[in-house]
């Protein structure tokens, strides 16, 4: 079994790679990258100065990391520091300095030019689509420690000790490292949370921009809200600063200084709504329970009873729901809920906190799924009943109650099991239509709106948390399978 | 014996000389059975009126997506049911049923061509996969790779560099969609690849395209027909969804799902706008699935009798 799970695992691995080879060749190379100013104000303005426009679309390509850029600008500003004569006479075309960058700069591979009218040399350097990947994977996961902050404050200690947070508990605390709680308790799930070891997906932007992609989907969503605080900081009772994740800032502003007693100012606020992640697993997951309960029952009940009125409607229900696109039956609906019962329509009407925003996504996230269910429930059941040994068992004199219940049920929920573990962990992808029809914020639409608006490292991030969870959840279904049907191994391959 | 109702009938050698087995031929059979339900040859009768008026209406109608010639005429507008109008008009004045028999069209040829693209490609390439061990192994890491990318970036990607339209749209539609058909197909070949009788075929030397051609591919074709009958209502739910996001199709192409997600909003004051074409995609798509599994169990010759 060992062998086979490392082996198992390195394929996996290569899979991964390959993906984000895949999708980095996508996102940065086979769309053209003029598109990203289709939409973009600002460049219309600048379409009457050649320099200008040709300095702002590198610089925003640089921002997207479609490319490395730098100007004379930057190399003198390096040299001579900002406005003075040295760093004018610097940025001449035909001074010694341009001539040193452009030879060191053709050195490293990068590629020179000037611009149009004042003649200034500036370079860029495109990054191949597997250069990228690997430096991607390189920054991957990263590990807090004492000397991870670059400051230039001598008063700064660099050490790890135990300490008390302001709820009077119990943490382990850092001072020199990017976080200043590593480890810390508190009471929400899974009571023990640690801020060493991180995954870096990279930093998004336009949107959300400078925040980094996984805090962009795991954390709180909305209005500010107060919690309070059992040990006041700095005379304050309650705070919507969440202290736990707050990081090293080298430059605070008047504000943060009075705030903050050290330099740990760049925290995260308690907001009153879940993050999209958590919203859509909490309907994703209460539907799948919801379509696993009502959608096998019904399933076997159609087979047990083939061909008669019950098994009839339900294969027409199938049909039906099939047909119909979902966007269509989620606005029905929603119509019927909202004329009918009252319910809210929309998400935001009532917020996060009421159940009732709830009733209706999930409604129609689980009439879909449940007639997929009953679908393929009748169909393994009746592909079972047709088996030697449901003859054998017949002639035996098994009831048909018996029959169904402990020889065909038990091998036909098989391969419904198989997909559990996949339909469980894909909760937290959120489901596309009835996430845009019913305004949720959730993890649905995040993907297409972030294709829509070159958001690309947020494009590659949830690329990588989508395949990473599909071959984790393959796998979890395999595993499950073995567990109930004690035939099935693993490591036998090939063959059939 | 000499009752006048019996009389002697004279022995024929050659007719004793053949073996008396009732006529058989597959096709005949299947359509035989195909024919016995009436309510599938109701539904026969429909999908046909239904792709004639899709393909004939939108010519004589002459409706044009990006021409609204009434858009200046306010008393146009939201007109109800009548017989110049069937299903009443939209907000920009256009006679809605000339609107859903125009997207009806494209929808129908998206679903029809993706669906026979994705399906004989996947039939060819899954049978092979199925088959040989040494493909397989290379052929279940390309699609776990693949699978993997999500759809709906893989389509975006394709339709933002080779624009947007009909031809594109296929193309991207297309791109990735035979994998999970060949995948289907693949483990289907595999349950029936080592049976016994494909044993005995290949130990008399039967070479591996003809065994995949003659042994295994008509023992699949009921599955192939209901993988059909899905695959077409699955294309055309794509194109909904993808229009619902805002991609696919360009205006200038009509097309129900950017109809459906426009009329959505209506669906509080003006009902029947919303209904007009997804109870006419709901038609087309729901025979479409009748025939298609009706012929399928059809053509499984355990059900000729």
């Amino acid at each position: 079994m060992r062998r086979y799970l490392i082996k198992r695992f390195l394929r996996s691995l290569l899979s991964i790679f390959i993906v984000m080879t895949i999708v980095f060749t996508l996102v940065y190379s086979v769309v053209p990258r003029d598109r990203v100013f289709f939409s973009d104000v600002n460049i219309e303005k600048l379409q009457k100065r050649p320099d200008d426009y040709l300095n702002y679309k590198y610089i925003q390509w640089e921002k997207l990391g479609y490319l490395k850029y730098e100007t004379i600008q930057d190399y003198c500003r390096g040299l001579y520091g900002d406005a003075n004569g040295e760093y004018v006479r610097c940025l001449l075309p035909d001074s010694s300095e341009t001539k040193e960058f452009v030879s060191s700069k053709q050195e490293e591979g990068w590629e020179v030019s000037f611009f149009e009218e004042s003649g200034q040399a500036y370079s860029f350097e495109e990054i191949s689509p597997l250069k990228r990947a690997l430096n991607w994977w390189a920054n991957l996961i990263q590990i807090d420690s004492p000397n991870r902050v670059k400051s230039e404050e001598a008063t700064l200690k660099r050490q790890i000790y135990v300490g008390k947070d302001f709820n009077d508990r119990l943490a382990l605390m850092c001072s020199g490292c990017e976080n200043k709680y590593l480890i810390y308790f508190d009471q929400k799930f899974p009571f023990i949370h640690q801020n060493i070891v991180k995954l870096n997906l990279g930093v998004s932007y336009p949107t959300y921009s400078g925040q980094e992609v996984l805090e962009v989907i795991t954390s709180s969503q909305g209005e500010k809200v107060k919690q309070e605080l059992k040990e006041p900081i700095n005379g304050q009772e309650a705070s919507s600063i969440n202290y736990y994740t707050c990081r090293y800032k080298e430059t605070l502003d008047a504000l943060e200084k009075k705030n903050f007693s050290d330099h740990y100012a760049d925290c995260d606020a308690i907001r009153t709504d879940p993050s999209m992640m958590k919203i859509s697993f909490i309907m994703g997951f209460i539907s799948l329970v919801l379509t696993y309960v009502i959608g096998l029952p019904l399933g076997v009940y159609m087979a047990r009873h083939q061909g008669r009125w019950g098994d009839r409607l339900g294969q027409w229900y199938i049909i039906f729901m099939n047909a119909i696109p979902g966007l269509a039956y989620i606005v029905f609906i929603r119509f019927i809920g909202g004329k009918y019962f009252g319910l809210p329509s929309m998400f935001p009407m009532l917020g996060a906190e009421d159940p009732r925003s709830y009733i209706l996504p999930i409604l129609s996230l689980t009439l879909g799924a449940t007639a997929s269910r009953m679908m393929w429930m009748r169909r393994y059941m009746i592909d079972q009943s047709q088996m030697d040994y449901v003859k054998f068992a017949r002639a035996k004199g098994l009831s048909e109650r018996e029959i169904f219940s402990k020889h065909i049920f038990r091998n036909a929920i098989i391969p419904m099991v198989h997909g559990i573990p996949a339909a469980i962990i894909f909760c937290i992808s959120g489901a596309l239509i009835t996430e845009g029809v019913y305004g949720i914020p959730g993890m649905g639409k995040i993907l297409p709106d972030s294709i829509s608006i070159y958001n690309n490292s947020m494009v590659v991030g949830l690329t990588f948390i989508f395949t990473t969870l599909s071959i984790l959840s393959t796998f979890l279904g395999d595993w499950l399978l073995t567990k109930i049907d004690p035939r099935i191994r693993l490591e036998d391959k090939g063959g059939n | 014996m000499q009752d006048s109702r019996f009389e002697f009938v004279t022995v024929d050698a050659r007719v004793a000389e053949e073996i008396e087995a009732p006529s058989y031929s597959y096709w005949q059979s299947v359509s035989k059975q195909f024919f016995k339900k009436k309510s599938t040859v109701i539904l026969l009768l429909l999908m046909v009126v239904i792709i004639l008026v899709a393909l004939i209406q939108p010519e004589l109608s002459g409706y044009d997506p990006m021409n609204s010639p009434n858009i200046n005429r306010p008393e146009m507008r939201f007109r109800g049911i009548s017989l110049q109008y069937p299903y009443g008009t939209d907000g920009v004045g256009n006679s809605v049923w000339d609107v859903v028999w125009a997207g009806t069209r494209t929808s129908l040829l998206v679903g029809f061509i993706v669906a026979c693209i994705n399906t004989s490609i996947g039939v060819v390439v899954g049978a092979v996969w199925g088959f040989s061990k040494a493909i397989d192994k290379v052929m279940i890491e390309v699609f776990n790779i693949i699978s993997s990318v999500p759809y709906i970036l893989i389509v975006t990607v394709l339709l933002y560099t080779f624009g947007r339209g009909f031809w594109q749209l296929i193309l991207a539609m297309c791109l990735t969609g035979w994998l999970s058909t060949a995948y289907f197909i693949r483990t289907q070949v595999m349950i029936i690849r080592d049976r016994e009788y494909n044993l005995a075929s290949s130990c008399l030397g039967t070479p591996m395209l003809r065994l995949v051609s003659r042994n295994i591919l008509p023992y699949l074709l009921s599955v192939i027909m209901t993988n059909v009958s899905l695959e077409i209502p699955a294309a055309i739910s794509t194109e909904v969804t993808l229009s619902f996001l805002g991609i696919g199709l360009n205006v200038a192409v009509p097309s129900l799902g950017r109809m459906i997600n426009q009329y959505a909003n209506y669906f509080n004051g003006y009902p029947h706008l919303f209904w007009a074409p997804v109870l006419t995609l709901a038609l087309v798509t729901i025979s479409l699935y009748v025939i298609g599994q009706t012929l399928a169990d059809a053509s499984d010759p355990r059900t000729h009798r």
